[in-house]
């Protein structure tokens, strides 16, 4: 740089250097800034060397951190002045000061264009380098052909040509239209067969940009860039400048393999040998050395191998021999190193079946926890969360808890949560995982939140087989001296509810289990006394017969919290204790928890939310997204145009009641069974919480229970009446009987899909029984009540249907003779001891065994005449027919497949429409329909049919006024109630019945 | 509660320690470190005396070429905090004669560690008079040669003296003239709109005084205000003199004063320290004698131009004069070239304050001056955002004149040996803040 002959510019450096401190210099640059824009504003007196002087001061204010927000117009016109000096000012001030928005740059445009077009390379490469460190839209729009000649012109210096495909990429990024599709894919593979690396590297920034952008045009470039690889990998013909650290041009490496990820596979076996050859080399000729620089390099190198060969899905040799490389990284000392083994481990691990190989590791895995380095602790966390599976999960938890004790504080939380979802997820039987969670309770008390222990007792509550065991647990652990709340809670909990089964053991007796509960009393926090209560409750109801010196204990206690400040504890001693003075009555009242509907464990989200790394390929995450997709996948066997219903979001409604009395009766009995269901909102966070995530449908709206009658007892029955279906039937059957699939049934236990194929008089429909819960369904019947004019045959249902699975049941239909009448599915089941019954009807219904058919003018009107009178003809005037205009009404009968014909009457206010009815009687029969509206009054009409049958013509127009009066009506024909038996022609009295 | 400062730095302009103190162990080393990142290196410094850091307070003031830093990690009396600050500052200034800067802390490193023990205990401030304390801290900060050598003092006695009912004054004082100097010094804070209709007007003053008196005098100061001339009235039972009396608001004295008899009496009287200190300090809002008039117009011509013309106006009596005048009359920031005639004084453009800096060095009353200059701008590639316009500046210096119209009516000297004294009163008024709109 010409520096030395300004002396005004390095006085003035100087004396900004020497400034004690911000202020002296910002004084000092506020001073040059005025004298310079002073000197610009007299444009005369400014020499070309004044120009280059100041421009050169701005800048260098500039860098200082200060605004310059003047003097662009010198520096862009220095960009024109003939000589070097000049010109490089300009275009170093000027990609420094502006940016691609200013609206200087365009007049700048020209100048450039000049430069690049020119003869002289330095200009060339001046103006190149301005446009590949500002161009906008604008440069890309005009520079880009002459900026593509450059590049592929043959007479080029590499330097030149190194710019050009640098300021192209650029322009390619702000405006991916300037580089032609077609066109560019046959001069990118001539560039790649460039023997210049420096060219190619450059080159090769282009193409992979260009290929992110569209991989379909450059498939010729693959063997290309396969090649160039080759030739790295073999170190021919790479120049020692291009060598860095004894490693052939480790750049260009890593972004032709960036570019071959680009292409989803490479299908030509010789390219896909090569490339394989030459990963293979890249795998093993990589080893941890001294030199920093040199490890960087080369891993570098081996990692956008190991990610290409993830791409590539490789054969498992390959992979394995990845996994082993990265078995030997995380066996280094070298924390970085380790740190990479261990993420690349992880992400392996999305890709295929590598997870045995890795397993292999495991032990140097969990070593790796022990890491003095956080990051790489957490690594490791990660990686055993993802490879966790059925086979070790033992080993991991057991791992992951021991580890847990010496962790520090800011993991726990994360490694309780992981500890508890994997203990849950992998669990090989259920008294394992008990096991696990109240060691990890005791453990780290404090880090478990109440989410995990809400979880344990569901699955306890829902599995009968495990209640004993787990409560025995329990009662091990109250030995301790000192128990965290959190465990207090479980365990007093599960006591309550199960210790009478432990009742014979020794040193179980109720009166012994509530002493030993008693005894942590003083040392629990207000919300967990509330829990005690409902134990003491519990344990009270149990003793039978009553022990009364137990029972003055633990009323004199209820009587000792009737008065406490806590509204939530004072309810509850208030209520047990005149709950308590019932009697027998109190064994109904206090039985034990009903089971939990099923959910989806709320800790795996609460796992995604707390995920603290942000690591892209964190392993729960991707978990989760695997889990995303087996869930669409599931869903997917649902009709396809249903509202998406995935069941393990359990978004279950509460059932609306409508019937008064039966929500009394429902309430007493939520109230009974779910004693724990009457939280005050300011406790909510300990089992209102529990109920929130796992209450069963119904405990909820306890808020009215308040009233004294809420505490009088009423008969416990009818528990199916707590089950509700949580969608709208009648409307749900509306919707299929003009829709071919959906969802015909849902309570919050199962779910019924329905999907149907119809042709001519046969149809075939298949019922989906879906589980909700995670238990298993018993006594599940269904049974088809046909008809006469159907034969319908249903393929047997499996008695039971397990958890979270969902059956099948395909139903062929047979339509005999026109008939509006309705098939009903008699659907029950029996969840825990609760049964279910259902009858819905099924949408097989008239209008299902129309095609449509469009008929000309021609056509119609002999039929039409030809069906002259009753009972082929039926005529009627309707009334009280729902308003719609004609559109609507057209809609509608296109919807049922009576497909109106426009214009084939005179009259703009009637209607023509046609089909053909399939059944096995009649085969196919055209029928005709007429509407004739009155624009005056639009609840009359006189509505014609013709066919050429007289059932199906009378079924057809009855079918009409039905759907044409009483669709949103609430009350329909009694014929549709399904309660109400159809006629079966199989059951003689019935029959009979129908007769008279 | 009282300050309760955990620890107190003095850093020069680059941010390095100078010298520092730790009262508490409540507040980390490195604090300074945290000081100078996220105060010094920023854009905020100097907009907000007091941040908070992570879990500690800073409040800090520059002096100079010093900054004093207070941090505190408790929840402190900022108020307490400054005025500790303050008054610490006039003890050094006064131990060292005169100036307080750099140099002077680097010069007397061991007198400062000396004095930061006294008057802070555990975070609490303790005595700042220098008067008590020049009397047990004999150490002698390097003064410069001009300042004069105080007299050698008798064996002082401490406790007598912190004890005593008259705990700021030494008994057996004598000196063989005996005078008194009283100043008034009033700083005038202004902003007028651009019209000449006055939006903020006030006054805030303080006595001064210097007192090199002989035993244990007892003083009586009497000022033209309106509370103590009516009481004065009301006591010697004859309407108020006619003539302008002066409402001041938010007196507050000199621990000297005796309060009770100033609420009986309305009368200040006191028992003076020996030497210089401030006997009140007073504000005024209302009938505020304005020393200038500004009349400004100034025109933008279009995107490069423009006109600026700007009357001054003296008000004070034609006797007077006034020193020192400046005025900042402000230009826009991409300013270029200026041509200025001025009637008096000197004007030019300085680009680091973006102002035309108009100076008078001396401003007779009841004259007028005016300045006139072509302001020639460059174009920028910033968005034309309209000049904000900042309000003229002004600053001066008007001798024998203040801007309340207060008057000292009489000052008593009263001693048991009844020597007469030299009563020297001298009156001063100054800008504040004092800003014209434009």
């Amino acid at each position: 740089m010409a520096l030395s002959g300004m002396r005004g510019l390095s006085v003035f450096i100087s004396e900004i250097r020497n400034c004690q401190n911000k202020e002296q210099e910002r004084l000092r640059v506020d001073k040059e800034l005025g004298h310079i824009r002073n000197r610009f504003k007299n444009e005369k007196g400014l020499t070309v060397y004044d120009k280059k002087k100041y421009v050169w001061k701005m800048l260098y204010i500039f860098m200082l951190g200060y605004d310059v927000d003047f003097g662009h117009m010198e520096a862009v016109s220095l960009i024109s002045a003939p000589k070097y000096p000049e010109k490089q000012v300009g275009y170093l001030v000027t990609s420094c000061l502006l940016n691609e928005n200013h609206d200087f740059l365009r007049l700048a445009i020209n100048t450039v264009r000049n430069d690049i077009i020119g003869r002289n390379e330095t200009f060339q490469c001046l103006a190149l380098t301005l446009v590949g460190n500002i161009g906008g839209r604008d440069f890309a729009e005009s520079l880009a052909p002459d900026v593509q000649k450059l590049l592929i012109s043959s007479s080029c210096r590499p330097l030149v040509k190194k710019k050009a495909a640098l300021c192209l990429l650029r322009l390619f990024r702000k405006n991916p239209d300037v580089v032609n599709v077609d066109g560019w894919s046959d001069r990118m593979s001539q560039l790649l067969d460039e023997r210049n690396l420096g060219v190619l590297t450059s080159s090769m920034s282009l193409f992979v940009s260009l290929v992110s952008n569209n991989h379909e045009a450059y498939w010729s470039c693959l063997p290309k860039c396969v090649k160039v690889l080759e030739r790295l990998a073999r170190n021919q013909d790479v120049p020692q400048e291009y060598t860095y650290y004894g490693i052939p041009s480790p750049w260009l490496q890593v972004k032709t393999m960036r570019a071959l990820q680009y292409f989803p596979t490479i299908e030509d076996p010789n390219t896909r040998r090569a490339l394989f050859e030459v990963l293979q080399r890249v795998l093993m000729g990589t080893d941890v050395v001294k030199n920093v620089n040199k490890n960087n390099a080369s891993h570098a190198v081996l990692f956008e191998a190991l990610a290409l060969v993830m791409h590539l899905d490789a054969e498992k040799e390959m992979m394995s021999q990845c996994v082993a490389l990265l078995g030997k990284f995380i066996a280094v000392r070298e924390p970085n190193i380790r740190y990479l083994g261990l993420e690349n481990m992880t992400r392996m691990l999305m890709v295929t079946d590598v997870q045995e190989i890795i397993k292999r590791h495991q032990a140097q895995i969990i070593t790796s926890l022990k890491d003095p380095d956080i990051s790489i602790r957490r690594r490791a966390l990660d990686l055993l969360y993802a490879m966790c599976d059925i086979s070790n999960a033992k080993d991991i938890v057991e791992e992951l808890l021991q580890y847990l004790g010496t962790a520090e504080f800011t993991m726990r939380e994360e490694l309780a949560l992981k500890a508890a979802i994997l203990a849950e997820k992998f669990a090989p039987d259920l008294s394992w995982y008990v096991d696990v969670i109240l060691q990890l309770i005791d453990k780290a008390g404090d880090f478990v939140s109440d989410d995990i222990w809400f979880r344990v007792v569901q699955f306890v509550t829902n599995n009968e087989d495990l209640q004993p065991y787990a409560a025995l647990k329990a009662r091990e652990y109250l030995d301790k001296p000192a128990i965290h709340e959190t465990m207090m809670k479980v365990s007093a909990y599960l006591l309550g509810e199960y210790s009478h089964l432990l009742a014979r053991r020794p040193g179980c007796s109720p009166k012994e289990i509530f002493s030993i509960i008693h005894e942590k009393l003083p040392t629990v926090s207000t919300p967990t006394i509330s829990i005690l209560l409902s134990t003491y409750a519990k344990i009270l109801m149990h003793s039978q017969p009553p022990d009364p010196e137990l029972q003055n204990q633990i009323w004199a206690i209820f009587s000792k919290y009737e008065t406490s400040i806590d509204a939530e504890i004072q309810q509850r001693a208030v209520e047990y204790f005149a709950l308590s003075k019932k009697g027998a009555a109190l064994m109904d009242i206090l039985a034990e928890m009903p089971k939990f509907p099923e959910r989806e464990s709320s800790l795996i989200k609460k796992a995604e939310d707390t995920e603290a790394d942000t690591a892209e390929l964190s392993a729960i995450k991707s978990r989760a997204q695997q889990q995303a997709s087996n869930a669409l996948v599931v869903t997917d066997q649902h009709p396809a145009n249903e509202p998406p219903q995935v069941t393990q979001l359990g978004m279950v409604k509460i059932p609306s009641i409508n019937n008064l009395e039966n929500n009394h009766v429902d309430q007493e009995v939520t109230q009974t069974n779910g004693i724990m269901g009457e939280v005050e909102p300011q406790n909510g966070d300990i089992l209102g919480d529990l109920l929130a995530i796992e209450g069963p449908p119904g405990v909820s709206g306890t808020e009215t229970l308040t009233e004294e009658g809420a505490l009088a007892l009423a008969p416990v029955g009818e528990l199916e009446n707590a089950v509700k279906p949580v969608i709208d039937i009648a409307e749900r059957f509306r919707d299929l009987c003009v829709k071919d699939s959906g969802v015909l049934y849902e309570d919050p236990y199962v779910q019924i899909g329905i999907k149907a194929e119809w042709r001519g008089h046969q149809g075939r429909l298949v019922l989906f029984l879906g589980n909700k819960t995670t238990s298993s369904l018993d006594s599940v019947h269904a049974v088809i009540l046909p008809p006469s004019h159907l034969k319908l045959e249903l393929s047997s249902v499996p008695e039971i249907i397990p958890p979270r699975a969902q059956v099948q049941c395909p139903l062929e239909v047979v339509n005999l003779c026109p008939s509006r009448d309705v098939a009903v599915l008699d659907f029950s089941y029996k969840f825990g001891t609760t049964l279910v019954d259902n009858k819905l009807r099924l949408p097989a219904v008239l209008n299902k065994f129309f095609h449509p058919v469009t008929l000309s003018a021609e056509e119609f009107f002999p039929q039409w005449r030809s069906l002259a009178a009753p009972p082929l003809k039926l005529q009627e005037v309707v009334r009280g027919v729902r308003v719609m205009s004609l559109g609507e009404m057209t809609n509608l009968l296109n919807s049922l497949k009576l497909i109106v014909s426009p214009g084939l009457d005179p009259n703009a206010n009637n209607l023509v429409a046609s089909t053909t009815f399939y059944s096995e009687s009649t085969q196919s029969m055209l029928c005709l329909v007429r509407i004739e509206t009155d624009p005056a009054d639009r609840t009359q009409l006189r509505l014609t049919v013709a066919s050429g049958d007289s059932t199906l013509t009378f079924e057809l127009k009855e079918f009409i006024k039905e759907q044409l009066v009483s669709i949103p009506a609430a009350s329909r024909p009694p014929v549709l109630q399904p309660t109400i038996q159809p006629i079966s022609s199989s059951d003689p009295g019935a029959l009979l019945a129908g007769l008279l | 509660m009282p300050v309760a400062a955990s620890a107190i730095y003095f850093l020069n302009l680059r941010g390095d320690v100078l010298i520092n103190r730790l009262y508490r162990d409540d507040v980390g080393g490195n604090m300074v470190d945290a000081f100078r990142l996220h105060i010094m290196q920023t854009k905020e410094l100097g907009t907000c005396p007091v941040r908070q850091i992570g879990g500690c307070s800073f409040f800090y003031m520059r002096i100079s070429n010093v900054y004093i830093v207070i941090v505190v990690s408790s929840n402190a009396n900022v108020a307490c905090a400054f005025k500790f600050v303050v008054e610490a500052v006039n003890l050094f200034k006064s131990y060292f004669g005169g100036a307080f800067d750099e140099d002077a802390i680097r010069n007397n490193f061991v007198l400062i560690y000396e004095l930061l023990d006294e008057i802070m205990d555990f975070g609490y401030p303790q005595n700042l008079s220098p008067e008590i304390l020049k009397l047990y801290i004999t150490q002698e900060g390097v003064r410069s040669p001009f300042s004069s050598k105080p007299t050698d003092k008798p064996v002082p006695n401490a406790t007598l003296q912190v004890t005593g009912a008259v705990g700021w004054r030494r008994e057996g004082l004598s000196y063989k003239k005996n005078e008194v100097f009283l100043d008034i010094v009033e700083s005038v804070n202004l902003l007028m709109s651009s019209k000449g209709s006055v939006l903020r007007c006030d006054v805030t003053g303080k006595i001064l005084m210097k007192c090199f008196l002989s035993g244990m005098p007892d003083l009586k100061l009497g000022l033209n205000d309106k509370i103590g001339l009516e009481k004065e009235a009301e006591i010697k039972s004859r309407p108020t003199k006619s003539g302008k009396t002066i409402e001041l608001d938010d007196v507050t004295f000199h621990q000297c004063v005796n309060l009770t008899r100033f609420n009986s009496e309305k009368t200040v009287s006191f028992v003076p320290p020996d030497g210089e200190f401030e006997l009140m300090k007073y504000r005024i809002t209302e009938g505020v004698n304005l020393p200038f008039r500004v009349l400004p117009t100034i025109k933008e011509l279009g995107r490069t131009r423009m006109e600026v013309n700007v009357k001054v106006k003296s008000v004070f009596g034609a006797k007077m004069f006034a020193l020192g005048v400046v005025i900042k009359v402000p230009v826009p920031k991409q300013t270029a070239k200026t041509s200025v005639q001025v009637t008096s004084g000197r004007a030019k453009y300085n680009a680091s304050m973006d102002c035309l800096m108009w100076k008078i060095r001396k401003f007779p009353g009841q004259t007028e001056s005016t300045l006139s200059a072509e302001v020639e701008l460059i174009s920028t590639i910033a968005e034309k955002k309209s000049w904000t316009r900042p309000p003229i500046q002004m600053e001066f210096q008007v001798p024998m004149f203040t801007a309340s119209g207060l008057r000292v009516r009489f000052l008593k000297v009263w001693e048991k040996s009844g020597y007469n004294t030299v009563e020297w009163v001298r009156y001063i008024t100054k800008a504040g803040s004092y800003e014209i709109r434009c």
